[in-house]
């Protein structure tokens, strides 16, 4: 059952040959040809919208194409739906889980191909032999009869992936698999795909981070609007080449000035924090400066997200104070440490950074509304919200058909666009920025990068939470690391050294 | 999902999704009626055409279409607030009740007043208590997430039983032995606009108030508020909008205009309060929100809809052997198609072709 076919070695397993997809009078594919060989992991890396996703919903069934074919052994194929691509060994792990909270990992690893013995009654046993000799095939332990829920994230997704494997996959298909992960995880993922990979197996993986690709992949072809730019094999590539060939050109890195600090804009103090979860805070203490970018750094679930969330008011802490500017928030709700200065950008795009069914323009005057300028008693003033919301727009590039379309109707990075114009809007004292380029490609991460600074240099005080480790090395004037709810180290800017944090982010005090 | 490859293509299908949301229910209520109404005998074409001509024949019958519309504008509004803010209020119907008997009362009971300051205090006051009958459910969801569905859905039957209680008892007529409370006195009566017919001013205020709701709704900083906070809640809270709060203000809002529903139907329409008041013109009002999208235009039309059906059906049977009971299934055909969305199954048609 989870054995991968015999010919190893052979010629192309899954390919597109030609493949051409419109959406109205978009072309999200414009002719693309594409193998990966069987027993190779081929990575695709491109920008937002360069059509990987397109060309992977085609691969795995769930689209087809208007022109061109699916190409499986070598051989022209339609595929009816993704059971369909399943039926061919062709699985997929979407960026989304699809997995069902409320089950346990083996549930959820048999689901719709559960193990049943002659009465139609489900074999627990069978099951879990099944998930057994996967854990070892991927050479990986698991608690099986864990809730889904409470499995942390890179556990998720390993059992995504044995899924593929228990229901018979030789080619699996990951699309960002890395976004969610912290590094040391990443590292494992690298190590479970090689094993796959020297198994057998097939595998394509999605990123736009040149580093991984260039880690894991044996193959790399590089998607720019559409078309394929090209395919190269690991030895011809570097990251330089990589980039220019998915921008069309070299991005400088942002220049940044040295801080002028100023006065203390959002300051925490001795916080407690009970958190539901293994994380909590104990006895917290940071300060950000007008004028400086304070980043966060940690393995996920060490903290950030309650110092976020205490930030915002959305958790109650135990004891201790937050301050913005002069003002005490501590019990404020978050209306009024919005009005004291406070600025956040979720890291949570689709779910709470934006309202996608609303429009582009409320998105950008959400939180804004009630501002003098644009209502008086109660009324908005429709005009003056249109002409800042299109300056706005422009100022930040962001690609648009009309603000009043939803802004559903963007690409993911413009829709951060979006989102950090609105915060970066009116100069707020403090900007708490949440993983502020998930999910967007390497010109907007530039772009947004230059906005943060630029609002530093304005004199603007940043909070900076990112998984991100170079986006953080990039911006901050310092790096506080955080491990278990408690700070490990603090580095400046210029003194920062990769192997120091990722030791602080595993507990050792600097 | 390759969101570059949505952009163009989104906008492009709107006209044609708004289109098929707004028509498409009524076209196949109509359809599968017609089939029912060739099964039993009738000439589908006949029926509707006397549908038609009893609803929007002459001044009079409009008059009377315009009459039964006017509770269902009002709560089709009334349901629509609810629903801007994410509420899905559906105890409209128990604030009819408790309105209309409270605006009854003040038409009976106060009768030395004046006309003018009987019908404000009387409608005021049907407000004030439609309000506090949506107070429990809008504070048990925003404070503690009950289920507003399950509480507002219970609060109708206590409605109904309440008033009912009341009126056989300690507010019944003298000498009546009818469940209902004594008329209220001429001056408490809403003017008419063309008499004979019962078409009265509370027209006038419903479609008022629907101006006013499509001015709230596109230019205010409390309707910008409220479209948020129903469409994404995180979103509007992470903005620093007060969520829950806003839950409470909108239940309240939905139920003034639920209880004030009731009170112009009681001093316009029925002169009095009595058992069995309204013939489920909070459900009706579900129907309307629903397929008027929530919006003013929509629900104008929606209303009207439903109002025409109600008129000519009552006299539909007087001239054609047309038992009411067609009207009634088309009536629910209608509510049930507004409900289900029909414009993403021209998308996906779209899609696979």
């Amino acid at each position: 059952m989870i054995e991968p076919k015999a010919d190893a070695g052979a010629a192309a397993r899954l390919g597109a040959s030609n493949v051409t997809r419109r959406f109205g009078p978009v072309l999200a594919n414009d002719g693309v040809n594409f193998q990966a060989e069987r027993g190779t992991i081929h990575a695709i890396v491109g920008g937002n919208g360069a059509g990987k996703s397109t060309l992977m919903r085609i691969l795995q069934g769930m689209d087809s194409p208007d022109e061109g074919f699916v190409l499986v052994d070598g051989a022209p194929t339609v595929f009816l739906g993704p059971a369909d691509a399943f039926g061919q060994g062709i699985g997929m792990v979407h960026q989304e889980f699809m997995l069902v909270p409320g089950l346990t990992l083996v549930e959820n690893l048999m689901l719709a191909r559960e193990a049943v013995d002659r009465l139609g009654r489900i074999d627990r046993r069978a099951a879990l032999d099944a998930a057994r000799r996967l854990e070892k095939l991927a050479g990986v332990a698991l608690d099986w009869d864990m809730l889904e829920q409470d499995a942390p994230i890179h556990v998720r997704q390993i059992v995504e992936i044995l899924r593929l494997l228990y229901r018979g996959a030789d080619v699996l298909i990951l699309d960002e698999p890395t976004a969610v992960l912290a590094p040391a995880q990443v590292g494992e993922l690298i190590a479970l795909l090689r094993k796959l990979r020297n198994e057998g197996r097939t595998i394509i993986f999605i990123s736009h981070k040149l580093d991984e690709v260039l880690a894991v992949a044996d193959r790399i072809t590089v998607m720019r609007n559409g078309r394929v730019i090209g395919s190269l094999d690991r030895e011809e590539a570097d990251k330089a080449r990589l980039a220019e060939m998915m921008i069309g050109e070299i991005i400088a890195q942002p220049k940044v000035r040295n801080r002028e600090a100023g006065a203390e804009m959002l300051s925490i103090e001795s916080l407690d924090i009970a958190g539901c979860g293994h994380a909590q805070l104990k006895d917290f203490n940071l300060s950000v400066r007008s004028g400086e970018i304070v980043g966060i750094a940690g393995v996920a679930g060490n903290g950030q997200d309650e110092i976020a969330e205490a930030v915002v008011g959305l958790i109650e802490p135990r004891s201790g104070h937050i301050r913005i500017g002069n003002m005490e928030v501590t019990d404020a709700s978050l209306g009024r440490r919005r009005s004291a200065g406070l600025s956040y950008l979720s890291p949570d795009r689709a779910a709470e950074g934006l309202c996608l069914p609303a429009s582009i323009a409320d998105n950008m005057m959400a939180g804004h509304h009630r501002a003098p300028e644009f209502c008086a008693s109660g009324i908005s003033r429709r005009g003056a919200m249109h002409s800042h919301v299109e300056s706005l727009l422009d100022r930040f590039a962001v690609k648009r058909g009309s603000s009043a379309l939803p802004a559903s109707s963007l690409s993911g990075g413009n829709q951060q666009r979006v989102a950090v114009a609105r915060e970066l809007d009116g100069d707020p004292k403090v900007l708490l920025a949440c993983q502020p380029t998930r999910g967007v490609d390497i010109r907007g991460i530039a772009f947004i990068h230059q906005c943060l600074l630029d609002y530093r240099n304005r004199g603007g005080a940043v909070l900076l939470i990112s998984e991100e480790l170079d986006e953080l090395l990039q911006l901050s004037d310092r790096i506080v690391v955080v491990y278990g709810g408690r700070i490990t180290g603090e580095v400046e800017r210029g003194s920062a050294d990769v192997a120091e944090i990722g030791r602080m982010m595993l507990g050792d005090t600097a | 999902m390759s969101d570059a490859a949505i952009t163009p293509w989104k906008p492009a299908r709107v006209p044609l999704q708004t289109f098929a949301d707004a028509i498409l229910p009524l076209a196949l209520a109509l359809a599968v009626a017609a089939i029912l109404l060739a099964l039993a005998g009738h000439n589908p074409f006949e029926v509707y055409r006397l549908l038609a001509v009893e609803s929007f024949g002459s001044t009079r019958r409009i008059a009377a279409t315009l009459s039964s519309t006017t509770p269902l504008i009002l709560t089709g509004l009334a349901t629509a607030v609810a629903f801007r803010a994410g509420a899905f209020n559906v105890g409209v119907e128990g604030c009819i009740f408790v309105g209309g008997l409270a605006a009854a009362y003040v038409g009976f009971a106060f009768a030395g007043l004046p006309g003018v300051v009987l019908i404000v205090l009387g409608l005021t006051v049907s407000i004030i208590v439609g309000a506090l009958w949506m107070l429990v459910p809008g504070v048990l969801k925003a404070r503690l997430d009950v289920d507003e569905v399950v509480t507002t859905l219970m609060l109708n039957f206590v409605a109904v039983s309440l008033t009912a209680y009341l009126v056989n008892g300690p507010l019944l007529a003298p000498g009546s032995a009818n469940s209902a409370t004594p008329m209220v006195v001429a001056a408490a009566r809403l003017p008419r606009l063309m008499p004979p017919s019962t078409l009265n001013i509370g027209f006038v205020i419903a479609v008022l108030l629907l101006v006013l709701y499509w001015l709230w709704g596109n230019r205010t900083a409390l309707g910008f508020e409220t479209r948020l906070a129903g469409l994404n809640a995180r979103f509007a809270t992470a903005q620093g909008i007060d969520v829950p709060m806003l839950i409470i203000k909108m239940m309240l809002l939905s139920g003034a205009i639920g209880g004030l529903a009731g009170g112009i139907h009681a001093l316009g329409t029925v002169g009095r309060f009595v058992s069995g008041f309204s013939p489920g013109y909070g459900f009706t009002g579900i129907a309307v929100a629903l397929l008027g999208r929530g919006t003013a235009p929509g629900i104008f039309l929606a209303a009207l809809l439903f109002g025409a059906l109600a008129t000519s059906g009552a006299t539909i049977q007087l001239f054609s052997d047309v038992p009411i009971e067609i009207v009634e299934i088309l009536q629910g055909m209608v509510m049930i198609f507004a409900v289900a969305r029909f414009g993403w199954i021209f998308a996906r048609r779209r899609r696979a072709a």
